[in-house]
């Protein structure tokens, strides 16, 4: 080796190179390099709990202090994987119970946490300061009231969007008298009280605390309290934005806001009392993020609190903002990198609201560093979508989400092909795409030629052939998710491009046309594949081979077969037909 | 230090001490200066080293006189109080303006200097080289080995695109689009090329029956229906724009795009003549895939009238869809 240095200067370098995609570089450069990383890696992230066993990670990484496991796909937040499927965490837990003592982080995703692995986390990790839960279920306020009682070092608590078995909310007041260093408190999709005395006592004594969210049950009334003992806020959502229309009330929260010099982001205003709204304005010129997402405001006031809103950079939002608000948005935000716009009612048969692809072509031509976009809506045009891919280049994430399936271009009647090659084309750094709309293999085409470096890519309703996804599997070179529901695209596609598969954490195709004859072909050839067939019409091997299955999710694994499949998982393996799990 | 002879006048009154590198070179340099190194300090203090050629401070071996040149370098700057964080940073910038080498044994050297602040400095340069580049680009940037084995990355390395059945896959569809648009016969030639080929397909597709019937039209008709649409837009369309355009990038694409654009074009200007040898390519090219396209055709249309009386579904969102419509369906 030319230049060569000890090792623990080389460590001191490595503790500089934080990011997975840089560690796993470094770890593939040369026998030397792949020691000293494993053995100074902090912080793993797993993105397919099934591709590796804790064994596995625990020999190679010995000393991590953090880990981010993510279990169920992506799919299942649209009810698409059968309860039951998988994504349990306990056996993760017992694992690092007894080797990671010094573990302090646990991030989930989709994953199924039971009261017993809270138990086991709040009694094995001394030093533990992070649990943070995104979409996850299993567990019920008894796991939440272990993690209170027993973290004596916890920073952060946050349960994102999770489904929580609500006992009571007397779990709140196991949190004891001295502890006080908590940084980060999401208690958001809680439903029972919590006892606002215990709340009270808990916030007043953390003077470390930065981001507050509460859950719908507390009170608007309660928020002055709160807020006056934590000016040091940084980031705070409210819990039911409504009461009786009282001016000392009002005053008293507008004078509360306005004491948080510090507050960057807001979110919660379930129930909104519109009255009350101007109490936050003056902490509109230093949000950067906004989640209004809950929120039914309507848009005069809408876009007028948006638009007080100078430095926003993040706004997730109902369709009530209507394209007059998106305008008054690109008008004001110039700093806006991303936009959620989600519908108020996805399930009705007519628009409720005025918001149409004019108001993305807005926000689009308005705000320079837009990069990010999620875009529920009922109409879009190949003119709307070529016009943004013009004005924003920069975009990395673009998902649209046409309400009903396979709508053309409501201008022209044509597939939106062309609108979506537009964005694929000139946005040469996205890397998450989400496809909406009547589309023929044409887009496809579009995407495995330009779509280099999308990482994942959501598709339905969408395609014509096999040659659909022939090329998006043959293209797009980065693809890591894949994800399809409800396309003509079966075996010739898939069984051409196995190889491909292994290049990807995951392929998710439910209500195509793939055969169970290719999953078992595929299972067979494919040793570092898992193919599951999720199928709830009984075992496979009962219908003729090529009867299509009704859902298939394959991904690479180095852990081998699975062995916590539920009954209507029909796992193929190379060396039977198929075998009841 | 023995100052007191000077012949020549020395303006600053510094005093030196002396040091020796690994190499045996001794040298005198400005004791404030290499004071800032911890273990050159230790040495100094504690056992009363440097003060005389014959005491000369022994460096550790990753020291060399270059290396040690910079390194004083860096400490006659910063030893100075009145600086502002700006300046010290700005120096910082621009001293870590290294090749690689110099970089490596100058972390390497600091660290045996106990220097920390330039050894974070230096090991915060030597991240910056090693981030966003790829394995082979580090190897090559730090000139080391290449001896981890193909199971120890434990990645696939075959190059997709040049396994032989997506080439097969490609040249056949590429080549169907080439047929239509020139109208030639390109079958003779491409044959024999591709039969070697063909058997790694068939075994991959052998278990879906060969198959072809009559209504291979059926495609060809759906794709005319969307040029008869499409020839209602005028030719001079910002869509047609953006088609130009992206012929332009066709050097990473396994297809032409160019090829496939003009697809409809062509479907338009057929003669039934022309038609039918177009149905029988069809055909064939589906036989030599061995594929099943009218069963597939029958299933994609009824599939297709079946789905379209499905309630519509959201996807795509951010999850939770549920909660924006107060429904919690959680199965």
């Amino acid at each position: 080796m030319a230049y060569s240095f000890p090792e623990e200067v080389l460590e001191h370098v490595f503790t500089f190179v934080t990011s997975d995609k840089d560690r796993n570089s470094v770890s593939l450069v040369c026998k030397s390099w792949y020691e000293i990383e494993r053995g100074s890696r902090r912080r793993v992230f797993i993105g397919n709990c099934y591709a590796v066993s804790p064994a596995i990670m625990i020999r190679r990484f010995p000393e991590v202090r953090s880990v981010e496991i993510k279990g169920k796909p992506h799919f299942a937040d649209y009810n698409l994987v059968p309860e039951g499927w998988g994504g349990y965490v306990y056996p993760w837990i017992v694992a690092m119970a007894r080797d990671y003592p010094l573990l302090e982080e646990i991030r989930l995703k989709r994953m199924v946490v039971s009261d017993d692995a809270l138990e086991l986390i709040s009694r094995s990790f001394k030093n533990f300061k992070v649990l943070a839960m995104s979409s996850c279920e299993g567990f019920s306020t008894d796991g939440l009231a272990a993690i209170a009682s027993n973290c004596k070092n916890l920073r952060e608590l946050d349960l994102q969007e999770c489904d929580v078995d609500d006992q009571s909310g007397h779990w709140f007041c196991h949190f004891p008298d001295t502890f006080t260093s908590l940084v980060s408190l999401n208690i958001a999709c809680i439903e029972s009280d919590v006892s606002l005395p215990a709340l009270e006592r808990l916030v007043a004594r953390c003077p470390n605390l930065r981001s507050l969210r509460l859950n719908r049950a507390v009170p608007l009334e309660k928020l002055p309290y709160l807020l006056c003992r934590a000016p040091q806020l940084v980031e705070f959502g409210t819990g039911a934005y409504s009461a009786e229309l009282r001016t000392d009330v009002f005053v008293n929260l507008a004078s509360a806001f306005s004491g948080c010099k510090y507050l960057k982001g807001l979110s919660g205003f379930w129930d909104v009392v519109p009255a009350y709204i101007p109490a936050v304005y003056s902490l509109c010129s230093g949000l950067t993020c906004l989640n209004l997402s809950y929120a039914t405001i309507q848009t005069p006031e809408l876009a007028k609190l948006v638009s007080l809103c100078h430095n926003l950079q993040r706004l997730w939002v109902l369709d009530y903002i209507e394209d007059t608000g998106l305008e008054a948005l690109a008008a004001s935000c110039k700093d806006l990198r991303e936009l959620r716009v989600f519908p108020s009612d996805p399930f009705g048969a007519e628009p409720n609201v005025a918001l149409t692809e004019q108001g993305l072509v807005s926000v689009s031509e308005g705000c320079p560093k837009l990069e990010s976009v999620l875009y529920f809506c009922r109409q879009m045009s190949n003119a709307a979508l070529i016009a943004i891919a013009s004005n924003r280049p920069n975009l990395t994430r673009f998902r649209l989400c046409i309400l009903e399936p396979r709508v053309p271009d409501y201008l022209t009647l044509e597939p939106l092909d062309e609108g979506f090659g537009a964005i694929v084309e000139r946005c040469k750094n996205l890397h998450r795409l989400s496809l909406s709309g009547l589309l023929t293999d044409r887009v496809f085409q579009y995407i495995g030629t330009h779509g280099k470096k999308i990482e994942m890519l959501s598709i339905a309703f969408a395609g014509d052939s096999d040659l659909g996804l022939h090329h998006v599997l043959s293209g797009c070179e980065s693809l890591k998710k894949l994800e399809i529901r409800d396309c003509p695209f079966g075996d010739k596609a898939l069984l051409a491009n196995a190889a491909k598969l292994e290049t990807m954490r995951s392929l998710w195709m439910s209500s195509c046309q793939v055969s169970y004859g290719a999953c078992k072909l595929l299972g067979q050839k494919m040793p570092r594949l898992n193919v599951e067939v999720i199928d709830e019409r009984g075992p496979p091997d009962s219908r003729p081979e090529s009867c299509f299955v009704e859902k298939l999710y394959i991904y690479r694994t180095v852990a081998g077969r699975r062995m916590d499949m539920p009954n209507f998982i029909w796992k193929i393996d190379k060396d039977t037909g198929f075998r009841l799990s | 230090m023995s100052e007191g002879t000077m012949a020549v006048v020395r303006p600053e009154m510094k005093s030196y001490i002396w040091v020796k590198t690994a190499d045996g070179l001794i040298q005198q340099v400005e004791e404030e200066v290499a004071m800032f190194c911890p273990m050159i300090c230790r040495e100094v203090i504690q056992m009363g080293m440097g003060s005389s050629k014959n005491y000369a401070i022994s460096l550790p071996q990753r020291v060399n006189p270059a290396t040690l040149g910079l390194i004083l370098d860096y400490c006659r700057f910063h030893q100075v109080s009145g600086r502002s964080n700006k300046e010290r940073k700005t120096y910082d910038e621009k001293f870590v303006r290294l090749d690689t080498k110099k970089l490596c044994e100058l972390t390497s050297a600091a660290d045996s200097l106990q220097l920390r602040p330039l050894v974070d400095l230096t090991s915060r340069a030597l991240a910056r080289m090693i981030e966003g580049k790829t394995p082979e680009e580090i190897r090559e940037t730090f000139n080391l080995p290449d001896d981890l084995t193909e199971e120890e990355k434990l990645e696939p390395l075959r190059n997709i695109t040049d396994d032989p059945r997506i080439r097969l896959l490609n040249r056949l569809y590429a080549r169907k689009r080439r047929e239509l648009r020139e109208r030639e016969q390109l079958k003779n030639v491409e044959v024999e090329e591709e039969h070697g080929d063909e058997r790694s397909v068939d075994d991959l597709l052998s278990f879906i029956n060969g198959g072809n019937g009559d209504s291979k039209g059926v495609k060809v008709t759906k794709g005319k229906k969307k040029n008869r649409r499409r020839k209602d837009q005028p030719r001079g369309s910002s869509s047609n724009n953006e088609n130009g355009n992206r012929t332009k990038d066709s050097a990473v694409g396994t297809f032409s795009p160019k090829l496939e654009l003009d697809d409809g074009d062509i479907d338009d200007e057929l003669d039934p003549a022309m038609k039918e040898e177009l149905d029988r390519e069809v055909e064939d090219f589906a036989r030599r895939l061995n594929c099943v396209w009218p069963e597939r055709m029958q299933e994609i249309r009824t599939f297709d009238q079946e789905s379209r009386r499905l309630l519509p579904v959201p996807i795509n969102g951010a999850g939770s869809l549920k909660r924006y419509t107060g429904l919690h369906q959680r199965q």
